[in-house]
């Protein structure tokens, strides 16, 4: 059937890409911090988001919290949890070629997968919040999606605030230039690896407390934002941080305007063909980044 | 001597395989057939991966083509398994040569995303021309009970793939891809043409996974995307790999067949949790034995590189 | 002399404990009856296949209950396939070959029975499988001959909505759904229905599996102004959906999906936002079909919470097999196959008959609409338990 295409419509497609993208950008910056620090592909990132998203759920549903409340709460946990793997697992494949830290977060995440699945079923929980959305003209914009928006921009622009001026920050920026100098000026290079993953881990998990009120919750939702993760730091490029952020909103973008103008089920190999393209042409991303 | 002895075994090995069929249940017989398949693909990787160092991390995309490409021979135009199974070879010979191409150009962790995401782009491609392949209904194929066959012809892709690594790890050529892995720039300035040598190992990684995909296709009688292209295939025969001896070209063999068994036994007795065992021994196999088992051998008893 | 008469003594012994051993073996060969099955444990069906199980587990305790089967107790042999029909075949081989179990019931899901019934049909084994709705499995060529159907196949899952809309008039329908094999049968049937009844197919589109944005496809939809809306999903998609058409006020006259039959989770997640809203199901608690309230009450007890139709439709499945065992006298698959194709009968779970295909022929699928937090049976006819709430008002006037 031929839909007719109109301009309001792909005005409307184009706010919630846009929407979507900034969340994207956020849950990838966490994986870009992490493959530019310590030069690791975290395959457990997107489990790491669903942990978010379930903490979220556990304090809406015990204690009744407003669930955008819980994200900072979320954020702390998962920090936590993230710090614990650097240092009892990760720290060990840092220098080692990437298969190793492919293989070691690909067992981490189906250990808290499959974690998830006996701690809290299979069943599906979702967090029922804030429905309906705010007319601007004749688009529609998701209350839940909005707010997301909000949040996730606030975060990533404090991320961006700390890497730039904070001491810490700087740090962080040194150790993924180059770890060698970094430690030669003094920089802890093992505690960075630490707080950088553990800040990693933060980020997703925020990213899982805001889909908590839009999408269903379950142990095996974090899988599709991993390779979400790869491609928006494909697009941005790897170690470009301000990247992430624009190859999120790039790929928001994208899958909305495939969906509108082919079909839904295109959008994802759309996307995937977009991976695959712009490793091959331009492997240091559109806007950038560092080889290897 | 020792060469006797050796091959003795070996052969004595292959009789009790070839007899096997005769004694073994249904069961059993499936399950050999697939320890077939894992050391296989193990052993492709092996070539490509483990001696190259260039980490393919959506492998399976060539089992998933060659599974594809036989079932839609064998529904629609009625070919015979076998010519079935060496169009899925060439297909996934062909899809190795035309992506390798480009994506060969990558280093490290670019090359395993790529293969990653062209994983994805075969299944997401194959979900969408669902004419041709059923799309999400997956493809069934019409009755045909030809498991005994396909153990032989299945052990027989195993048995080359395992003769291709050690001759190409015996000769000189094997040993330029290894000093590709361990240092690309200076394997260039001594003149190696690095990106040819690649390439064809690249695709003779892929025709074993493709064979193997169109005999499994035709094994079960229906294939779907989610089936034959899905990440844990890959890992798991990368972790069959790592765990035997990575470079090696006895520790596909014995990687595949310890932890197919291990997994046999482990579902068995914990259904429910036998994901997170797996991840478990994933973790404890790279953290504590990442040349796997042949590999410390080697280093220890000095053993040839050719074991 | 002495020799002789001790040897033949030693004889006579070996031959007495022989005999003692051997009838102590056939005794303990009449041992339990051993039902085997690969279930969905974990992996993407996770949750349905333990229902499943359950349903077994009930059936085959209840069965014990009353004496067993020929006199023998029952037990049921399990392993978990990970929702992956590979591996269900590999399982199914093993329950067969090596573990020798008596008889087979049916996995989880359509793909994994397909790939399963290439084995029990080898082995000619009788398989009830009561979580299969797709039609193919039951008509492939060479026909199957000891599959056997429990639920309504997936072509009628939106028979009820596209019947009650026709009736009422409306003309225009969009129809989406997830690209897996259910769904996309759910959504041909629904098409196929619609062009029956004189209605026009205005929007037809599939998303993958994990989409959680349907932004675009709404926005479309939205243009079309279709009368009514039908959306062939499982749980999470249905949630995503609906709570994006409030967003995007997209206002059809009806609305309606396969997946909101889930009690409570669909409505304890969308709150206010499932009122009006079609769903279908297989079965109901509610529907007086005999035995359904004690089964009911027996599986809440037993397992500390309510069962979904998935543990209904193993239940009953299980209760067929049975059935049809009693009525052959044997376990012997020929003389069971006779009985189940003849069988017609009610269970909890409703009405089952087959063809001789054992493609089911009698189970009523029944279309329900969320009503001030309660699900109203709307369709069939003659199990309508209260009137239509038509048509779905806008968002902005509830």
């Amino acid at each position: 059937m031929n839909v007719v295409i109109t301009p309001a419509m792909v005005g409307q497609v184009v706010i919630s890409g846009l929407l979507s993208g900034v969340l994207y950008g956020m849950v990838a910056l966490g994986l870009a911090l992490i493959f530019g620090v310590m030069r690791i592909i975290n395959v457990a990132h997107g489990p790491l988001l669903m942990l978010g998203a379930y903490t979220t759920f556990f304090f809406y549903s015990t204690w009744g919290l407003n669930p955008y409340l819980t994200v900072p709460l979320s954020m702390l946990v998962l920090f936590g949890v993230g710090w614990l793997l650097e240092r009892t697992l990760v720290f060990r494949v840092v220098d080692a070629p990437e298969l190793s830290s492919l293989l070691l977060t690909f067992g981490i995440s189906i250990a808290l997968v499959n974690g998830a699945q006996l701690a809290f079923t299979s069943d599906l929980r979702a967090v029922e919040y804030l429905t309906g959305s705010w007319m601007v003209g004749p688009f529609a914009l998701s209350k839940s999606r909005v707010i997301a928006f909000v949040f996730a921009g606030g975060l990533t622009a404090a991320a961006f605030l700390f890497l730039s001026y904070t001491r810490l920050g700087k740090a962080i920026r040194a150790t993924s230039q180059s770890r060698e100098v970094a430690m030669v000026c003094g920089i802890d290079v093992g505690a960075i690896h630490r707080l950088t993953f553990g800040l990693a881990s933060a980020l997703a998990a925020a990213g899982g407390a805001l889909i908590a009120v839009i999408v269903a919750i379950q142990p095996e939702m974090g899988q599709i934002w991993t390779f979400k993760s790869f491609l928006v730091i494909v697009l941005g490029g790897a170690g470009n941080y301000p990247g992430a952020l624009l190859g999120g909103m790039l790929l928001g973008l994208v899958e909305q305007l495939a969906s509108l103008f082919l079909t839904t089920q295109l959008s994802e190999v759309v996307a995937y063909v977009l991976l695959v393209l712009v490793l091959l042409v331009r492997p240091t991303g559109l806007l950038g980044g560092r080889q290897t | 001597m020792k060469r006797l002895a050796v091959g003795g075994a070996l052969g004595i090995a292959l009789i009790a395989l070839a007899m096997y069929p005769a004694y073994g249940t249904g069961y059993g017989n499936r399950a050999m057939l697939q320890i077939f398949m894992w050391i296989a693909l193990a052993g492709s990787w092996n070539i490509i991966s483990g001696l190259t160092g260039y980490v393919s991390f959506g492998h399976v995309a060539f089992f998933g083509a060659g599974a594809y490409t036989a079932g839609i021979l064998i529904a629609s135009r009625a070919w015979s398994w076998p010519m079935a199974a060496v169009a899925g070879g060439v297909a996934a010979g062909v899809l190795a040569l035309g992506i390798g191409g480009p994506c060969l150009r990558l280093k490290g962790p670019y090359f395993a995303i790529a293969m990653l995401g062209l994983n994805e782009v075969l299944r997401a491609l194959v979900s969408y021309f669902e004419r041709l392949t059923g799309g999400g209904n997956g493809l069934s194929l019409p009755t045909l009970d030809a498991t005994v066959p396909i153990y032989y012809a299945m052990g027989l892709t195993a048995i080359a793939v395992t003769l291709a690594a050690r001759l190409i790890i015996g000769s000189r050529f094997g040993l330029r891809l290894m000093t590709i892995r361990e240092d690309e720039v200076a394997a260039e300035s001594m003149g190696i043409p690095t990106f040819r040598h690649k390439l064809l190992a690249f695709l003779l990684s892929a025709i074993g996974p493709g064979i193997a995909g169109a005999l499994t296709a035709r094994d079960q009688g229906y294939i779907e995307p989610l089936s034959v292209f899905p990440l844990a295939t890959t890992i798991t025969m990368i972790v069959m790999t790592l765990f035997g001896g990575k470079g090696t070209v006895w520790g596909p063999v014995l990687g595949a067949v310890v932890l197919f068994v291990a997994q046999e036994i482990v579902w068995a007795r914990y259904p429910y949790i036998h994901p997170l065992l797996f991840g478990a021994i994933i973790i404890a196999v790279v953290l504590a034995m990442p040349r796997g088992v042949l590999g410390l051998l080697q280093l220890k008893y000095r053993l040839p590189r050719t074991i | 002399m002495t020799r002789n008469a001790v040897g033949a003594l030693l004889a006579a012994v070996t031959v007495a404990t022989a005999a003692v051993l051997t009838t102590a073996l056939m005794v303990d060969a009449q041992g339990p009856i051993r039902l085997g099955a690969s279930l969905s444990l974990t992996g993407t069906y996770a949750k349905l296949g333990k229902n499943q199980h359950e349903g077994y587990q009930l059936c085959i305790k209840e069965l014990n209950a009353k004496g067993g089967l020929l006199g023998r107790k029952v037990e049921l042999v399990v392993y978990d396939d990970q929702s992956l029909p590979p591996t269900g075949v590999r399982l199914y081989e093993k329950l067969i070959t090596e573990d020798k179990v008596d008889a087979v019931m049916g996995p989880y899901s359509s793909p994994i029975t397909e790939a399963v019934a290439n084995v029990t049909e080898k082995y000619k084994k009788v398989m009830v499988s009561p979580l299969a709705a797709t039609t193919s499995i039951f008509k492939k060529e060479p026909r199957r001959r000891y599959i056997f159907m429990v639920i309504s196949p997936a072509e009628g899952y939106l028979e009820g909505l596209i019947d009650i809309a026709s009736k009422r008039g409306l003309k225009t329908v969009a129809v989406v759904n997830e690209d897996t094999l259910f769904s996309k049968a759910a959504a041909a049937g629904a098409v196929d229905l619609a062009k029956k009844k004189g209605m026009q197919v205005v929007f037809q589109e599939a998303y993958p599996k994990g989409n959680t944005d349907f932004s675009a496809l709404l926005t479309k939809i939205k243009s079309t102004n279709a009368d009514v809306i039908a959306a062939a999903t499982y749980f999470d998609d249905a949630v995503a959906l609906t709570r994006q058409m409030k967003e995007l006020n997209v206002n059809p006259r009806m609305y309606g999906v396969t997946g909101g039959r889930r009690p409570p989770e669909f409505y304890d997640t969308l709150k206010g936002n499932a009122e009006y809203i079609y769903g279908a199901t297989q079965w109901e608690p509610v529907l007086n079909y005999p035995g359904n309230k004690e089964f009911f009450e027996s599986y809440k007890a037993e397992f500390k919470h309510e069962p979904s139709y998935h543990s209904t439709a193993g239940y009953a499945g299980c209760a067929i097999y049975a059935e049809g065992v009693k009525r052959a006298g044997s376990l012997e698959a020929d003389k069971v196959r006779e009985q189940l194709l003849k069988l017609e009968t009610k269970t909890a779970f409703g009405d089952y008959k087959v063809d001789q295909d054992g493609f089911q022929l009698a189970h009523k699928m029944v279309t329900f609409q969320w009503q001030k937090e309660k699900k109203v049976v709307v369709w069939p006819d003659d199990l309508v338990q209260g009137k239509v709430l038509f048509p779905t008002p806008p968002w902005n006037q509830r």
